[in-house]
This record gives structure tokens, sequence and C-alpha cells, in this order.
């Protein structure tokens, strides 16, 4: 009997051994995204696929810059390191041109209906998929909630850029800071400053990428933004939430992404206006700075990255993010009762992002805006005149576009 | 008889002056692995149009298209007058600055160990957490340097975006951070001064300003000249702090070489580009330091 019992004890040890031996590894996919609430959203939806999928997810979190880098420095290897990755739309040329990015119709992919139609417009080159919208960044106005009412208006009332000066004025009137834009790089002067061009008419190139910023249109947006920063001043990103946060400021562009507004914050968003004044004709000036993801084009488990790249897309998987900051591009996230009900201003980013404009698709877009911002910067801090700025950008972008 | 011992005389000769060379023979082709193939290469790329995205298959050779380009691009000359001054200012406060702690603590009697170890403090701190706690405590909006300042009834000022204030402020934390490493070396070299000719100079009748500049300074300007040698190089290569504190604006007043090379060089992986200002920015660390390498020689 002992014996029996002994022989029974040291099988079932051997077999308890031999178990995870026989187990399979878990594949490891590798993801790349943007740091911050972007990528924060993505990671806490991963643990659920990883179990799903016998999957273990690393997670890179980078800053714009080094994103975009490590994205295509890794492009060129047969072997690439990473799977999935997270790519603006100002990428998306130069990507694609570039073979860095896995044709995503070829694996079988399609948008639904749901998927709010204008956020894909980046998303493809002729029938093709490359990426899929994700993170719904559109620019929208911050304001502070006291200050706007101080000035005697609700937000909804707030449709014309004449009325964002005459807010701005009596916000600075009142001793505090009127508008706010960001300094730093050319990125983010350009940015900021394409809803005010777009609202005149105006923008950065013609239909044959040729540069058209010395135009009279491009002129008369810059006096009325460089009259818009003088009620306030320049300031980088966090500065800028915390003082409209605070009641230092009451109005300032922004990206959903930098705050999460609730029905008792100091500070919300409206849609940018889209008139100059009430006689102007309505235009659409809410500017994309949607975060897509795709998969890449050397990735070592392209179907997996695939699954996960439809799985993070999926509408309940989405929905589920909105708690944690995620702003989905579809109807079914934004137009849900019970997210409008915690967070209403996703009915201003759901219409913001209905009318949003991409910008331009074209391979030179990190140095064009980098030396119209340059210049652009020169202009605002007074070191050159209007004229000189806008006709010194015009020849340095001319000889880049060449 | 003669000729064969004539004959092993050459040969050991040869082969003892063969010996030194084979065994310096793997630190000469480290070296050369490591420093001249990667400058060869960067020479090279410098005079075609790589991209990297494109490939080296696909990048031309396209003469001096890429320093005409750099030298004709006004952000570039004005990167490099930011660089110069930068330099210059942050090498010579840093100096003064660091040789002016370094005398105080030797001169000290009690307490150099615990001070030396304090002093050292910002240098030993990660270049980007130090942008980073600066940026903080000078943020115009919730900054303590502001709130100081405004307590005080004094001025406050957007420090990193004001074109009056930035280049300033990008100068002082530098300086901030690297008085320590001038500190370090010019009290390493006050060690090496013998105490005889202090003595001797008092007998003489010096006082200590005349003690300082002819006992202090003759004894220690090797170490000066190659602690000024180091600064210079590593201030030229100024980046981290611009990149992270101001991005070299506002209107380009703190943009720097490095940076400039960054934003339209390596950012659009135009690595030919990027290379001929790294060639340009090689030459002129080399002229610029050249003074002190001559000196640091003799």
């Amino acid at each position: 009997m002992k014996k029996l019992l002994a022989t029974i004890l040291v099988l079932a040890l051997a077999l308890a051994l031999c178990i995870p031996a026989f187990a399979e590894e878990p594949t490891k996919l590798t993801l790349i995204l943007r740091g911050g609430t972007y990528g924060d959203v993505i990671k806490a939806c991963l643990p659920a696929f990883e179990a799903e999928h016998n999957v273990t997810c690393e997670v890179l979190d980078l800053s714009f810059d080094e994103l975009h880098s490590k994205i295509a420095l890794n492009a060129p290897n047969a072997a690439g390191e990473y799977d999935l990755c997270m790519v603006d739309g100002s990428w998306m040329a130069e990507f694609t041109a570039n073979n860095v990015l896995a044709n995503l119709s070829e694996l079988g992919y399609s948008f639904d209906d749901d998927i709010i139609p204008a956020t894909t417009a980046i998303c493809k080159v002729g029938d093709d998929i490359y990426l899929a919208p994700y993170f719904g960044n559109v620019t929208v106005m911050l304001y502070n909630k006291q200050l706007l009412a101080d000035a005697g208006y609700a937000p909804e009332d707030v449709d014309t850029f004449a009325k964002l000066k005459d807010i701005a004025e009596k916000a600075n009137a009142a001793g505090k800071k009127g508008f706010l834009i960001r300094g730093g790089s050319g990125d983010n002067i350009v940015s900021d400053f394409i809803p005010h061009l777009l609202v005149h008419g105006g923008w950065v190139i013609d239909e044959n990428n040729q540069p058209t910023v010395n135009t009279p249109e491009f002129k008369a947006a810059f006096e009325d933004y460089i009259a818009l920063y003088k009620l306030g001043g320049t300031l980088d990103k966090d500065d800028i939430v915390a003082a409209i946060d605070n009641g230092d400021a009451a109005l300032g562009q922004g990206w959903p992404g930098w705050y999460v507004p609730t029905a008792d914050s100091n500070a919300s968003y409206f849609v940018i206006p889209t008139k100059l004044d009430d006689a102007d004709t309505p235009k659409n000036t809410s500017m994309y700075g949607v975060w897509t993801i795709g998969v890449c084009e050397n990735s070592q488990h392209k179907e997996l990255a695939y699954e996960l790249l439809k799985y993070l897309m999926d509408p309940d998987v989405l929905l589920s993010t909105v708690d944690l900051g995620g702003v989905p591009c579809r109807y079914s996230s934004l137009q849900n009762a019970d997210v409008l009900a915690k967070f209403p201003h996703m009915a201003i980013v759901c219409s913001a992002l209905e009318t949003g404009v991409y910008r331009p698709v074209i391979e030179q877009w990190a140095e064009f805006t980098e030396i119209l911002g340059q210049e652009m910067d020169t202009v605002i801090q007074g070191v050159k005149d209007m004229d000189k700025g806008l006709a010194d950008a015009q020849s340095a972008l001319e000889m880049l576009m060449m | 008889m003669k000729r064969n011992a004539l004959t092993n005389g050459r040969a050991s000769d040869a082969s003892e002056r063969a010996f030194p060379r084979l065994m310096i023979a793997p630190t000469v082709l480290v070296m050369a692995a490591l420093t001249a193939y990667p400058l060869v290469f960067t020479l090279i790329y410098s005079f075609t149009d790589y991209q990297y995205l494109k490939g080296t298959d696909a990048a031309k050779f396209v003469g001096f298209k890429n320093y005409v380009m750099l030298f004709n691009n006004t952000y570039f000359r004005q990167a490099v007058l930011n660089t110069v001054k930068f330099t210059l200012l942050a090498v010579i406060l840093e100096m003064v600055i660091g040789l002016l702690i370094a005398v105080f603590i030797k001169s000290l009697k009690k307490g150099q160990k615990v001070m030396r170890t304090l002093l050292l403090l910002p240098y030993l701190l990660p270049t980007v957490t130090v942008a980073l706690s600066w940026r903080m405590m000078l943020s115009a909006n919730y900054g303590i340097v502001n709130q100081v300042l405004e307590s005080l009834h004094l001025p406050v000022y957007n420090w990193f975006m004001d074109i009056k204030t930035a280049f300033g402020t990008v100068l002082l934390i530098d300086v901030w951070q690297n008085v320590p490493f001038v500190f370090l070396l010019l009290y390493a070299s006050l060690q090496g001064v013998s105490t005889n000719q202090y003595e001797a100079a008092m007998i003489d009748g010096a006082n200590v300003v005349q003690q300082f500049f002819y006992v202090t300074i003759p004894n220690i300007k090797s170490g000066i000249a190659l602690c000024a040698l180091l600064r210079t190089i590593d201030t030229f290569r100024l980046f981290e702090k611009v990149n992270i504190l101001t991005g070299g604006g506002p209107a380009g007043t703190t943009s720097t070489i490095t940076q400039f090379l960054y934003n339209y060089g390596i950012k659009n992986l135009k690595f030919g580009f990027g290379s001929c200002g790294a060639i340009v920015m090689t030459v002129l660390v080399l002229i610029l330091s050249s003074f002190y390498i001559k000196r640091a020689i003799h």
C-alpha cells in the first residue's frame, strides 16, 4: 500500500512538473505609443486581450518627437521591434510613402458606420486603410466658466471670433489674461494658429502643395491672432491648463487629451467658433490632431497585432476608455447617454470631430511647421515686422517644397 | 662572426621596436573603429542627400549643396551666434565662480568634506531632472520663484517665453549645474600647491590678492586650461536643457547648433544635412578649443 501511494505521489509530482513545460509560452507584442492619456487608455485595456490571446504586451510611452523617431528608425529593419504603433495624422504621408505601415485592408480591416467618417480621411491611401482613428483629438476652446459668465456669455453663445475677442478684452480689463497661446516648438505655434487662418478662408498650401503664407488671408488672420495674444500671453501646455482652471486666464486653445472637465470643474470646452462675426458664413475651423493606431509593416507578429488593433477599436472597449480620459472617434461612445451625463463636453468634442480639418498631408510637414512656426514667433515677439516675417517664411517654404 | 653579431643585433633592435607597436595595436584598432570610422562616414554622408527612411541606396552625391544650404540658413547662423555667445558666457562664469568657491573651500579649517559633498549635488543630478525642476520653479503660473517675487511686490516674468529673459534663464541654470564640476577639478589642482610657496610669499609681504595671482593661479593654470577646455566642448553641445525648457524659442533666441541640427536634420531624418551640420560643429569646437589645447600641451 505504501509503495502504491509513493508511486502515485511520484507520478503526480512528475506530472505537475511537466505541465508548465508543455504549456505554450505567451507571445510578446511591443506597442509604441504616445505618452500621457493617449497611451494610458490603451494600457488599461490590455489585460483582457493578454489573457484571451496568451500574449504579454510591452508598452513604450514616448513624447511626440521621440515616438516619430523611434517608429522611423525601426522601419528599415527587416525584423521590426514594434508591432502596434500610435501615429499622428501629420506623419501619414511620410510613413506610407516609405512603407512603414502595414496595409490594414489587406489584413481584412474596414471601417464601420459607427466611426465618425471625417476622422478616417487621413487613414487611407486611395481605398487602402493604413490606420484607425483611435483618440479623437481635435482643437477646442478651453475656457474658465466663471470668467466667461463674468464677460456675459454662455458657452453656446460664443459662435464668432469677434465674441472670442470681446471675452478676452473683458477678462483683460478685469486684470486676468484674456487669451493664451502655446509657445515652444514651431508645430505648437502653427497648430494653434490654423483655426484662426481657416476662419479667414486661408490655408498654408495650395492645391499644388506650394506654400501660401504670404497672402492677405494669412496676414489678416495673423493680425487678429496677435491682437488676441496681446490680451493674454504665451505659456506652455501645463501652464495654460492650470491658468484657465485656477481662473487666471479666460480662454486658450486646447486638446481634449489635456484636461478632462466634469460638471463641477472650473473649466470646460466649447467648439472653436466657425465665423468671424455674425455676418460671416460658417466654416470648418476645428483642426484634427487625432491619434491613430496602425500595425508596423515589419512587425514579427502582424496577425496578432492586427487582432489587438481590432480589439482596441471595438465599440465596447472604446466606451470603457472614456472614464479614463479616452476620447473615441465613435458615435456610440460620444453620444452615449451615460457618458454625456458625466462628461457633457463630449457633445462638443463630437461635433468638432464631425467637422474637423486635417493638417496638410505632405512629407515635409514637420520641417514646414518648424520654419513657419519660427518665423511666426519672430513676428509675435516683435523681432520682425509682419511683412518681413511672412515674406521670409514664404521664400524659405518655397525652397523646402521645391 | 662579426657580421652575424651585427645582424642579430639589428634583428633584436627591430623586434624591440615592433613590440610596443604590437602592444598598442589593439587600442589603435578600437580607437579607429569607434572614432575614425563614424567620423569618416559622417563626412561622406555630409556630401549626400541621405534620408534615413529612403535608405542609403537612394542617397545621391550632392557635392557641397548641404554646406551651401547650411551657411545660407538664417536660423543656423542665429544658432551659431547663440551657441558661441552662450559658450563664452557660461565658461567664463563657471570658471570664475568655480575657482572662487574652490579657493574658499580650500581655505576652510573645518567642514571641507561636508561643503564639498553639498556643492557637488547639482552636478550629480541628471540634466533632464534639472531642467524639469527649474521649469516647475520658474513656471509663470504656479512657479515658486514668481510667487516669492509677487509676495515681495517685485515684477514677475514669463522666464522661458519672454524674449528678454529666456536666454539668461537657460544660461543661469546651466551655470548653476556645472559650477560644481569646475570647483571639483580646480579644488583637486589646489591640493598640489605647496604651502611653502604661500609661506615664502607671506614672508615677502604678499597680501591675499597677490598670493592668489602670483602663487595660486600660476600653479593651477594647466588645471584651469583643461577645465576650460572640457567645459567649452561640453557647453558647445548644449541640447537637453534648451530642448526641454524653450525648444529654441522664443523667436530662436535660445536655439543652439545642436538644437538646430535636431530640428532641421535629425527630427526630419535628413541625415545628410544633419551630418553636414555635425561636421561644421566639430570644426567650430576645434577652433574654439584650440587655444586651450595648445595651452594644455605646453
